[in-house]
């Protein structure tokens, strides 16, 4: 199938041309910024560990070795379960909380429910003042008994006030006669949502659902306050978290006066844990990209 | 009706009684309890990797349901976040039997005046006879809040965490420098001495924080000043200090004082002779790897890390002759530890405190729990050899290696003296017993409420500018006090200063009566 491109047969003059090569190369430059932390990085957990205390982090391997990696995989199975942890967690969590946030910002905006200003208020209220750390720490404990339960990163992440607010402002875009013309033929308000309501919302959900996702995806305060030691699986930030600092933190506490003979992870053991980490990510990325793009700019546009 | 509830309350009450009595007999020793019930001992820190705390908990509960019908569990506080988890766990209202605390950096006082600790008076008499009798009464007054006691302090071990810098004997031989180090400037000599002599080696490579700074300045005045340090975290440098050992009472500020422009210029002449980096402030590197590697010639250490690190160094570095300067050897400034730098309190809605005594008591009298608890099991975690304890070569750390943190409850006599001991540290230990005084201020609590806000402004300019004069990252040091000092006194340091010496006359009421 051949097509043809208007933009091909017109001739781009020379200004156009300098205006191209400038962006290219502004954004290329800002691109290798950005890459290079990376590249030292990966680098870095291939070099002998010796050497980058004495010479510090390199963009190249001087010193080729795999140590690093060995001593990670001679345990994998933690690595893995973190991995396993956070996917599934990221997955339950986006679907069920874009359900639940469609659902409630469809409610809220409807003109024929009489309290959806005084509810409202109630979320957007919550907002502004927090109880603090201590008696949220009291609900989830004593109120929820939630400690050492994995439903503790899933549950507190579902119902965020900002993305309700963002997906009912969104829902007021579409029009109440499409809800009520379906009402004259029948149909039920569960119908409604699912079938008319929910296709129209598609770039409300993908912004809300990529805000949910990255929130999931980054989840590590909930795992640190209420997962105790003995969870063999954390969120893969806090497990990465707690692997990089806990050598700075036995350093930098009064308590280093202790120090066990426990072996801290080395420098290089630290990167590679690091590079395994965020590795498969930054692979599956180009593949989502455009998700990502198009929720970001649709959202921003129709909003 | 009326009858009937008065029977009913009658008879739950002599049942209780009963049940009381029961437990504990007329010699005043404790029967084995009838029933058997698990406690939790929490601790700080990550556990081990490997199962092995398991194994070691299900031996020591052998013992311990033979003996007294308990069993324990260890429950690790990791170290991510560790104070606010800590914290947070104490105000949670769950029942902690056991937990540790201390005085110096868990903030005993403050939980204990937010209520989180059992107080244990009636009960320690009457289910750990022994461990009553173990700690003196003085020494109960010091683990005393308003008159009753809220913990069990760890009396009965030594160790002293005098802090100070290690530096090698063979480079300060080179250079010329009369060994042993004990002042400063000789010090300071030594560092030009490896700027000088020894290119790409980095004199003192340290991470410039507010922790570090203020860890120079408390050795600057130990080493400079006969100030006592007061237990008051004011973020960066500690400005309040007890005037002297003899003169307790008294609070002295070192920072207004002419000891800090002595320090803030030497730290400038340090700094731009080029004894650290440049970017000394934003530094995250680890000294002690640096030091292994031979690229840098000090590190700060106490007696027990400075052990292990000549160790250590001997191995990587053979003949560099680790030495150790602490800051209390240049005037014999010396004071040792409160013994509630580490505790074992009861929480407060422990289900079980007569239990959890009983345990505790186990550990501190019966060396067989002690050294489970301790050092895991004999044979598989540890071996003794000539009384110590060691680890054979091949010994697989991953899967055999055992830790519990179990600080808080160390008795010098179970103590088994490690094999990686440097021999050298017992004459360390010698010298400092005989000049070590004992803490003055066992049985002082502050009450800082009212002025927590003022403490935090404070807190905020020691961390900030202060960091900058500890590591001379000023551009005139004497400008850069006055600028601190003003800024200090703009935060509310009269107010506190003023509060502080009003609680420690109250303290001299109490000692002494007038």
């Amino acid at each position: 199938m051949e097509r043809i491109e208007k933009s091909a047969s017109y001739k781009m003059s020379a200004s156009d041309i300098n205006l191209k090569i400038l962006a290219y190369t502004v954004v290329g430059i800002f691109a290798l910024i950005c890459l290079i932390p990376f590249v030292v990085m990966t680098s870095s957990s291939f070099n002998l560990e010796s050497d980058i205390i004495k010479n510090g982090y390199c963009l190249f391997p001087r010193k080729f070795s795999l140590l690093a990696y060995k001593v990670i995989f001679s345990a994998p199975d933690r690595l893995i379960g973190s991995y396993i942890l956070t996917i599934c967690n990221t997955l339950l969590g986006t679907t069920i909380g874009l359900f639940l946030i469609s659902m409630t910002g469809y409610v809220l905006q409807r003109p024929d429910y009489a309290y959806r200003n005084a509810i409202s208020f109630y979320i957007y209220f919550t907002t502004l003042f927090s109880g603090g750390l201590v008696p949220y720490y009291l609900l989830i404990t004593r109120g929820l008994h939630l400690k050492d339960n994995y439903l503790v990163l899933l549950i507190p992440g579902l119902m965020n006030p900002w993305l309700i607010i963002l997906m009912k402002n969104f829902m007021k875009s579409i029009p109440h006669e499409i809800t009520e013309s379906a009402k004259i033929d029948g149909a039920g308000d569960f119908t409604i949502f699912i079938k008319l309501i929910l296709p129209l919302a598609k770039p409300a959900l993908a912004t809300v659902g990529l805000f949910l996702a990255l929130g999931y995806w980054n989840e590590w305060f909930n795992g640190m306050l209420f997962l105790s030691t003995t969870m063999k699986y954390k969120p893969l930030q806090l497990y990465l978290y707690e692997i990089i600092t806990k050598a700075d933190m036995l350093r930098n506490t009064p308590a280093s006066k202790y120090i066990p003979p426990q072996n801290l992870p080395t420098e290089t053991a630290k990167l590679a844990t690091a590079v395994i980490a965020t590795g498969p990510i930054v692979l599956a990325y180009p593949f989502v990209q455009r998700y990502f793009i198009k929720g970001i700019t649709i959202g921003a546009v129709k909003g | 009706m009326k009858i009937k509830k008065l029977v009913g309350i009658f008879v739950v009450l002599a049942f209780l009684t009963i049940v009381v009595l029961s437990n504990v007999n007329v010699l005043g020793s404790v029967k084995k309890p009838s029933t058997y019930v698990v406690i939790k001992y929490y601790v700080m820190g990550d556990p081990p990797q490997n199962d092995q705390v398991q194994k070691a908990q299900e031996e020591w509960n052998k013992i311990l349901k033979q003996t007294i019908n308990t069993g324990m569990e260890i429950k690790f506080i990791g170290w991510a976040d560790w104070y606010t988890k800590y914290n947070l766990l104490l105000a949670s209202g769950e029942p902690l039997d056991l937990v540790y605390t201390s005085s110096t950096w868990l903030n005993m006082w403050g939980n204990a005046q937010k209520g989180a600790f059992k107080e244990l008076d009636d009960l320690l008499p009457k289910y750990a006879p022994k461990l009553w009798k173990q700690v003196k009464p003085e020494e109960w007054d010091q683990v005393r809040y308003k008159g009753k006691i809220i913990a069990v302090p760890e009396n009965l071990f030594t160790h002293y965490v005098n802090n100070g810098f290690v530096y090698r004997g063979d480079w300060a031989k080179k250079f010329g420098i009369k060994l042993p180090i004990k002042d400063w400037y000789t010090f300071g000599k030594y560092l030009e001495g490896i700027k000088k002599n020894l290119p790409g080696v980095i004199p003192y490579d340290v991470t410039g924080n507010s922790s570090k700074a203020s860890e120079l300045f408390s050795g600057w005045v130990i080493s400079n000043t006969d100030a006592v340090e007061l237990p008051i975290d004011t973020g960066g440098h500690k400005l309040f200090w007890g005037k002297s050992y003899k003169d307790k009472y008294t609070l002295y500020s070192p920072v207004f004082d002419k000891t800090f422009e002595e320090y803030a210029k030497l730290m400038k002449q340090w700094a731009s002779k080029g004894f650290w980096r440049e970017d000394v402030l934003n530094f995250k590197g680890d000294t002690t790897q640096l030091l292994y590697e031979g690229k840098t010639g000090a590190e700060r250490a106490h007696p027990d890390s400075f052990s292990g690190l000549r160790r250590e160094m001997d191995k990587r570095q053979p003949g560099s002759d680790l030495q150790f300067f602490a800051f209390s050897d240049t005037r014999n400034n010396l004071v040792k530890q409160p013994i509630t730098q580490d505790a074992i309190a009861v929480g407060r809605y422990s289900k079980y405190p007569d239990r959890a005594l009983m345990v505790l008591e186990q550990i501190r009298t019966n060396q067989k729990v002690y050294r489970l608890l301790h050092y895991g099991r004999e044979g598989v975690n540890y071996w003794i050899k000539d009384g110590k304890y060691y680890t054979p070569p091949n010994f697989d750390s991953n899967k055999y290696g055992f830790w519990t943190n179990a600080w808080g409850t160390r008795i010098d006599a179970f103590v088994l003296p490690s094999i990686n001991e440097w021999e050298g540290l017992k004459e360390y230990y010698a010298r400092y017993n005989k000049i070590a005084k004992p803490y003055p201020y066992g049985r002082l609590v502050l009450d800082l409420k009212s002025i927590q806000p003022q403490i935090a402004a404070l807190s905020n300019v020691t961390s900030t500018l202060g960091t900058a004069i500890s590591f001379g990252k000023v551009n005139d040091p004497v400008k850069a006090v006055e600028e601190y000092r003003a800024k200090l006194k703009r935060a509310g340091y009269d107010k506190v200063f003023k509060e502080i010496q009003r609680q420690l006359l109250e303290f001299k009421k109490l000692e002494t009566g007038k």
